[in-house]
Parts: C-alpha cells; sequence; structure tokens
C-alpha cells in the first residue's frame, strides 16, 4: 500500500515540556486510522503538525511526499477540535468560502446537504448550537473529495446518538481511497471503522497496529485501550 | 488565488468599517436635512457629531485592521486561515493591500466630513463670511497666502505622508503580532506584542526623527509653489512650511522589510496555539 502521510522521528516540545518525543509512522492510501490517547498526550500537537499549523519541530513529516506546504493543504481536509468559522458567517457564506479556496469541494452537494440535517443555511453561526455548529463543520470538511481527512475529536462535544449519525455520515461521504485520520478518546464508539489505530502517551507512540491484528489476538480495541491507558477509565 | 485571497478578506474586514461609515452618512444627512427644514439645533448636534465621527473614522479603522490581522491569523480562525492552500505571503500581502485600502478610505470620511462641516458653516455665516472676507482683502493678507492650486498640492503631498506614516504602523503592528506568536514568546503574546511594537516605535522613531532635521530631502512650501528639494529643513528663506521627509521615508522601507520578514514567520515559524 503506498503510503500518503510519512512521519519518521518527530520531536516537538515547548519548552522544557516534551510534547511529541521521537514519533514515527506511516499511512497509507484508504486506511482509517484512529488516533487515540488520553487528553494531554500529544495528538492535536501531531495533527497540528501533519496539517501545517505547527512549523518548528525536529524530525521529518512527509504529505505526498512533500513537507507541509501549499500542496498537503490542499490535500488535507481538517477539521480542528473547535469551530474555526468567523461567528458572523452564514453556512451559506461559509459554504461559498469553501468552494473559493478548495478546488476539490461540491459547494452544490453542501447546499443539499446542510438542510437534510436540519442546518439553516441563512442562520448566523454565532446563533447556533455547538452541536449545529459541529455539523457545519463536518459537513464542510466532508464535503470536500479529499485525499486526506484529518480530524481532531470531531465527537467530543456530541451525544451518543448523535455519534452514531456523524460516523455513518463520515463512511458515506469519505472520497474513495481517501486516508482518514482520527483522534479521539472515545473508544468505543468508533472501533468499527477503523482499519488501523495508533496509541500515543506522553508523546510516544505505544501502539501502531492493523486492527486485524489487534482482533485476532481476541481483545476488542477497548480492551487494549483500557491495558495501555489504566488510569484513564 | 489572490483575487480570491483579496476577496475574501475584504469582506471579513469590511464588517468593522462599513458601521461607522453608515454613522457618518447617517449625520450627513441629518445635516443636510437641517439646512432643508431651517433646524439649527439638529444642525449644529449633527455638525457635531460629525466632526466627532470623523476623527473615530480613522481610529475605528485602525483598529479594525489590528484585530482583523489578530483574529484571522491567530485566534480560532488562523486553523481555517493557515490551513487554505495559499503561501503566507499571499495572505500577508492581501491583508495589506486591504488595510491600506479602508486607511485611505477612513481618510477619505474624516476630510470629507470637514468638508461637510466647513460648507454647512459657511451657508450658516454666509454675512460673517463676507465681512471677514472683505477685512482680510483690505489688510492685504490675501497676496501672502499660497494660491489654490498650492494649496492642493501640499494637501496632496501631507496625505500621502499621512497614509506613508499609517501604513508604517501597521507594518510595525504586523510584525509585533506575528513575533508574539512564534514558540518563543507565545505564552505571553501581549505582552510581547506591546514590548516589540514600542522597541520598534521608538528605535525607528528617533533615527527618523534625526533624518528628518538631517537628511536633504525637503518638501518646501512657498506663497508661489510647493517642492522638493535636496536641502535640508528650514534651508530656505521665505518658506511658509518645510517638512523633511527623509525621515518618512526610512520609516516607511523599514516597515517593508518588517512586512517581508513577518511574511517569512507566518510561513515558517507561526505556531498556532
Amino acid at each position: 500500500m503506498e503510503n500518503i502521510i510519512r512521519i519518521e522521528n518527530l520531536k516537538k516540545s515547548y519548552g522544557k515540556n516534551t510534547v511529541l518525543d521521537g514519533i514515527s509512522f506511516n499511512l497509507g492510501k484508504g486506511e482509517i486510522t484512529g488516533l487515540l490517547g488520553p487528553n494531554g498526550s500529544g495528538k492535536t500537537t501531531l495533527i497540528k503538525i501533519i496539517t501545517g499549523l505547527i512549523k518548528d519541530h525536529e524530525g521529518q513529516v512527509l504529505i505526498d511526499s512533500q513537507k507541509p506546504g501549499v500542496h498537503s493543504k490542499s490535500l488535507i481536509a481538517y477539521l480542528p477540535d473547535r469551530s474555526y468559522l468567523p461567528d458572523w458567517m452564514k453556512p451559506v457564506d461559509a459554504i461559498n468560502y469553501f468552494a473559493d479556496f478548495f478546488a476539490d469541494f461540491d459547494k452544490q452537494k453542501a447546499l443539499e446537504i446542510m438542510p437534510r440535517f436540519g442546518v439553516d443555511l441563512n442562520q448566523r453561526l454565532k446563533t447556533m448550537s455547538k452541536g449545529q455548529q459541529e455539523k457545519v463543520n463536518l459537513i464542510l470538511v466532508f464535503c470536500r473529495k479529499a485525499k486526506i481527512y484529518v480530524l481532531d475529536e470531531p465527537l467530543g462535544g456530541l451525544d451518543p446518538a448523535a455519534r452514531g449519525a456523524i460516523l455513518d455520515f463520515i463512511v458515506e461521504n469519505r472520497s474513495e481511497d481517501s486516508t482518514i485520520l482520527l483522534s479521539t478518546h472515545l473508544v468505543n464508539d468508533i472501533e468499527s471503522i477503523f482499519t488501523r489505530v495508533l496509541m500515543i502517551n506522553s508523546g510516544k507512540l505505544i501502539v501502531n497496529s492493523d486492527i486485524d491484528e489487534i482482533r485476532k489476538t481476541g481483545k476488542s480495541l477497548e480492551d487494549v485501550f483500557k491495558e495501555v491507558f489504566p488510569y484513564v477509565w | 488565488m489572490f483575487g480570491k485571497v483579496l476577496k475574501n478578506e475584504i469582506r471579513h474586514s469590511a464588517r468593522y468599517n462599513l458601521t461607522i461609515y453608515a454613522v457618518a452618512l447617517a449625520a450627513s444627512v441629518l445635516m443636510g436635512l437641517s439646512l432643508v427644514i431651517e433646524s439649527s439645533g439638529i444642525g449644529v448636534a449633527s455638525c457635531f457629531a460629525l466632526y466627532i465621527i470623523g476623527i473615530i473614522t480613522v481610529v475605528i479603522t485602525l483598529v479594525s485592521v489590528i484585530k482583523n490581522f489578530y483574529d484571522t491569523l491567530f485566534s480560532r480562525q488562523g486553523y481555517l486561515t493557515l490551513t487554505l492552500p495559499v503561501k503566507g505571503s499571499t495572505l500577508l500581502l492581501s491583508k495589506v493591500l486591504v488595510s491600506f485600502l479602508w486607511i485611505i478610505v477612513g481618510f477619505a470620511i474624516m476630510v470629507a466630513t470637514w468638508v461637510l462641516i466647513f460648507i454647512y458653516v459657511r451657508h450658516q455665516t454666509a454675512d460673517e463670511v463676507s465681512v471677514i472676507k472683505g477685512l482680510i482683502s483690505d489688510m492685504g493678507i490675501l497676496e501672502l497666502l499660497p494660491s489654490g492650486f498650492v494649496v492642493a498640492q501640499v494637501i496632496v503631498v501631507l496625505a500621502i505622508l499621512g497614509v506613508s506614516k499609517m501604513l508604517t504602523y501597521v507594518g510595525f503592528i504586523y510584525f509585533s503580532v506575528t513575533v508574539a506568536n512564534t514558540k518563543k514568546f507565545q505564552n505571553h503574546p501581549r505582552l510581547f506584542g506591546v514590548i516589540t511594537f514600542f522597541l520598534i516605535m521608538s528605535v525607528t522613531s528617533r533615527v527618523s526623527d534625526f533624518l528628518t532635521v538631517k537628511a536633504p530631502l525637503t518638501f518646501f512650501v512657498t506663497s508661489e509653489k510647493a517642492f522638493f528639494s535636496f536641502d535640508i529643513m528650514g534651508s530656505i528663506n521665505g518658506a511658509l512650511l518645510s517638512y523633511g521627509v527623509g525621515g518618512t521615508i526610512f520609516s516607511a522601507i523599514v516597515a517593508l522589510g518588517l512586512l517581508v520578514l513577518t511574511g517569512y514567520i507566518i510561513e515558517n515559524k507561526v505556531n498556532i496555539k
């Protein structure tokens, strides 16, 4: 399988605090990878480096064989752990914004899907609930036919019923052969969609495994997660 | 792509400025209305409001330029802006050009409000104006004043110098805000932003003040003409006004250099929190 994300000996620290400590892994095309770890384990920092938001790190990061930059940003559809759209925008403004900047964005699809998910295209984001705002962000990201989707805690603020719907949405709407990197600490909700898992703790990569290999051992992902992070439960 | 960045930059920043422009327009309409209905109360109130609005417009324009820069690059919106498939230098150039546009509009509105006030006052005091005009004419002061063409030249040069000064401050501010959001300083970005700004300001001002007085490039105004000369300030006798522009040029060059550096930092060094 061709690797689209290659990370080699990645290190990042804030002052004396080491956040990532020599992480290496590759992600192949078409893989859906769960990035698991407790809060503060370095998941968001790793994601920010891959998306090009953090530049001063050690080690090598290659996206489609290139360092993070304009090319990688055109390939990656990124959903951060917070709403990144200005409050004054309406969903229709955000759709036009995405259509302007991302050649792979399907504007028509976004205009059709949002009302189906109960989003008023002309309601200002600042008057929407947090859940509604998350829906808008998620729909925008998955209306891109991106090669890579990087999702930072996309289920964090949702109730269990909504999580199921969102996961279905992700699986149905991802473009073919796309790679997904999804960070979460809600393991049991997402286990079914992963093909690979990475578990990090205190900046170190503890587990990098194909999900089938884990299943062969007779354990569930949740069991492995509990073994690796016993104090989280 | 640059056109799209520019279009969206204007859309984002317009919200802050258009409100104050609308208020200025409303006050102008009120003042005009007071002439029609001959209400001096409304006229004086709107005249005063317009004067204040004229000044506030420039201040709000500058604040909005800074706020828009910070919000779109270093707050949560930065997660979107800095993951667009666009070079950092392109983002910065669009911000500089749009801030330039708003500063020009802000100044134009300030000048327009003052012109409106002048017209209003002149209309209301037509009799007194003609008496004063007669007195000035009798005293022979008119011959000492520069012609309308010279005054227009002075206004144009002062406007260019004013806008250049404003853009210089914008360059300093953009650089300071950007440096404050790099790894070394981002634990206290506001503190380091302010320190960086005042450090650059104080060093540049001292050199700029020196060059304004000592550099041999000065704008002179006499009663006959306005012109640039390779002389230092105050060296031409009989000049009504002389202003050394060496300092302004120096500050502008420093600001330009800092903007290039800002583009590099955004591209290579900025960490979004």
